[in-house]
This record gives C-alpha cells, structure tokens and sequence, in this order.
C-alpha cells in the first residue's frame, strides 16, 4: 500500500481524534461505578440503617457530606425496601424543614418540605409497587393520612433537613431529629 | 513519465526490479517496516487515550455540570442530581459524593464570578445587592473554590434571609469581607489566599423556580467588588 506522508498523517490524526473521544466518553461514563466513596456510601458510616442519625453540625472542615447549608442541620436514613416499606414520621418545630429521598446513585426520587407536606408532621410511607399491592389488600386505618410513594428503587437514603433560626434553638432541633422515625410499619 | 526515462540501460523492468532505485519515488512502492506501523499504532493509541483521559478529566474537574441555567453572575444546575442529568453532571456529582438540594427543597445558585464578570477573590470585598427570587427561606454562604467551608473570623459563615436588615423595597446590601462590616456582613475565609478561590452559594428553599424555565426573569443579587487589597 502505498500512502502520501500527508495522507498517512491526517489519517493517523483522525483516528487519534476518534479514539480520544471514544476513550473520553468511556472514562465520563465509567466514573459513577468506580467512585470509591458515593453519598450512599458516606451515609452509612453515620449510623446504623434504618434510623434518623444526626449529622453532626455543619462546620469548616468537619463537613459530614458535601456541599451542605451550614444554616440547617441534618438526619439521614439509609434503607433497603427489600427488608419491608419504611415509614417515616418526624414533627420538627421550626419554620422550615425538607426532606429528600435519594437513591443509590444519589439521585433525587422524591422531596417535599414542611409547607407541600400539607401538615406539621411528617408521616412518609415509602414502598415497592408490590409491597403496594399486598398493603392494598389489608390496608392500615391511617394509610389515607399517609404520603404514599411508590418507587421501584430498592435501596436508598433520606436526607432530612431543618432550619436552625436560632442557635438556641439547636437542641431541640437535634431532640426533634433524633426523635424522627425511620422503621418499618 | 515516459517509458524511456523508466528503463534506462539495456536492462528491462521485472517483478525482481520492483524496489530499484532507479524507479521515482512516487511510483516506487514504500512497504514501511512493521516496526514503524506498529510505533506508529502505538503512538495513535498513546496520544488518543492520553486526549481523551485528561479531556474527561478537565470537565470533571472544573465541577460545572453543563446544562446550568444562569442568571446574571449567578448559575444554577436544575437538572443535575435527578434522574434526567447529563453524563457530565452524574460524573460530579457521584465523584463528588454530593447529596443535591431536590427540586421540591429548593434551589441552589452559585456564583464564581462577580457581575463584570472576574473570578472572586477571597481577600477582596464584594457588595451583593438586590433581591432574590422569591423563597419562603435563603441563605447565603460563602465557600472556598472546592465547594468546601471555611474558617472565619466570627466562626459562622452564612447569612440567613429572616436575620436581615433591609431597605422598605425589601431589597437588601450585603458586605462579604474578611473583616467586620457594618450592616449585614457576610464574613469570608480570616486566612486565605487568592488563589483558595471563592465561591457564593445562594440557597432558595421551598421557592417556585425549583425548575429551568420558570427561571428566565427573576431578580437576582448584583455582586460588584468594592475593592482589593
């Protein structure tokens, strides 16, 4: 085969540029599964699943997760919807309060704040399309009183958060928090 | 090229003559050495994974998801950490471990540059003014160039919209500086470099523009810097 030296080298710098790019699409893509600590992750080291666990407080260089408002302070709870639906119940008496719902990947499934949660308290049924359908059958009596969300993400967190207005305020808020329920019904 | 300057001397052209010298070059066939191809692929190789890694690697690193919104100094990314975010943005956000605000918390808005469009400084003074997009609750926070907080010399580092005084309009000043400011003070990093970067975090909670398009328009604050030292 016979080739120009300009030919051969627009060719091998094309073929430079679509490797690149098909390397540059692979790294970008395999980023989220070789991430060694994802907020799901992190999460867990704060406490046992299945409970609220008070995030310590949001402070210069003891930051528990990133990139949180150091005006509220923070609970999570890490589940597995495999082990049953969880239900979560807190009445935190501050102005503001929201709570995300994120699954593993630490995207957003669900949230919604003390003013969309219609009532002071929140009382959260999350659950699998199936455990639905068996609760359906045998319903409990407060279920119509219930924010009932269905996802299909088995396991997943809950981030609740709550305005501090005030620092004397900040032992209730973390009695409120720490007193939120994150169980099974 | 004629026959005759081909075949010179008395001797015709057989398949044995193929690599004569005495052929031009251009129809003389090269069959390059297979150690030069196998360089050559190797140096393709080499230059492409070393583009497309630092590429990638670039974009993660600057930790701006690509399909922000911006309004004035300010960009907020709606979109990154749901389920509908671009690859870009699910890379930093998972790298990043970070849990984002959900559309129905609020919004978080961002700014890295002031109004005339300079990066901020840490050890210069910014006057933020206006108003903001309306929210049941805001906080302002000042954060170094990695998103992290820092050590101030009051020891709080946010403002919260409820503790603050403004003008009858319900528009409101705000003084970032290390040192203490009369009026609302935002108190930026006691010990830092320029180079630590600066970032400010604007947090709307439970406010209607959680979403892109309700964006456009809304009334933003003005960051101007008053000064450097």
């Amino acid at each position: 085969m016979t080739l120009s030296t300009r030919f051969s080298l627009t060719v091998g710098l094309l073929a430079t540029l679509c490797l690149a790019a098909i390397i540059h699409i692979l790294v970008v893509f395999s980023i989220p599964q070789n991430v060694q600590h994802s907020a799901f992750d992190n999460v867990a080291e704060h406490g046992p699943d299945r409970q609220f666990n008070l995030l310590p407080d949001v402070k210069p260089g003891q930051e528990a997760l990133p990139e949180l408002d150091p005006a509220m302070k923070h609970a999570t709870c890490r589940f597995e919807l495999a082990d049953g639906p969880v239900l979560f119940d807190a009445s935190i008496p501050v102005t503001f309060w929201s709570i995300g719902l994120f699954n593993s990947a630490g995207e957003a499934v669900y949230s919604l704040n003390n003013r969309t949660a219609g009532a002071e308290r929140l009382s959260m049924l999350v659950l699998t399309p199936g455990q639905l359908s068996i609760l359906r059958e045998n319903p409990p009596e407060n279920l119509e009183d219930l924010i009932v969300i269905e996802t299909p993400e088995i396991s997943g967190f809950a981030l609740l958060r709550a305005y501090v207005p005030h620092h004397t305020k900040a032992a209730e808020i973390d009695a409120a928090l720490q007193a939120a329920s994150c169980q099974g019904i | 090229m004629t026959d005759g300057s081909l075949q010179q001397g008395n001797t015709g052209f057989t398949e044995n003559d193929w690599y004569d010298d005495k052929l031009p070059d251009v129809i003389r066939p090269t069959r390059s050495h297979p150690l030069r191809k196998l360089t050559a692929v190797f140096l393709v190789i080499v230059l492409a994974s070393l583009l497309g890694i630092s590429s990638a690697y670039l974009i993660i690193e600057r930790d701006q998801p690509l399909d922000a919104v911006t309004i004035g100094p300010w960009r907020a990314f709606p979109k990154a950490g749901t389920n509908e975010a671009d690859p870009y943005s699910v890379a930093i956000y998972t790298r990043g471990a970070v849990v984002p605000l959900a559309s129905g918390e609020g919004l978080a808005l961002v700014a890295r540059e002031d109004s005339a469009g300079h990066q901020l400084d840490p050890t210069c003074i910014y006057r933020l003014s206006g108003q903001t997009p309306t929210a049941r609750l805001w906080t302002l926070t000042a954060v170094d160039g990695h998103g992290r907080l820092v050590e101030t010399l009051p020891g709080r580092v946010h403002l919260a919209s409820n503790n603050l005084l403004r003008s009858p309009d319900g528009s409101f000043e705000i003084t970032a500086a290390r040192a203490p400011h009369s009026g609302n003070w935002l108190p930026l990093a006691a010990s830092a470099k320029a180079a630590d970067g600066l970032r400010f975090m604007l947090r709307l909670y439970d406010a209607p523009v959680t979403t892109g398009a309700a964006l456009d328009g809304v009334s933003v604050p003005a960051i101007d810097r008053l000064g450097c030292p």
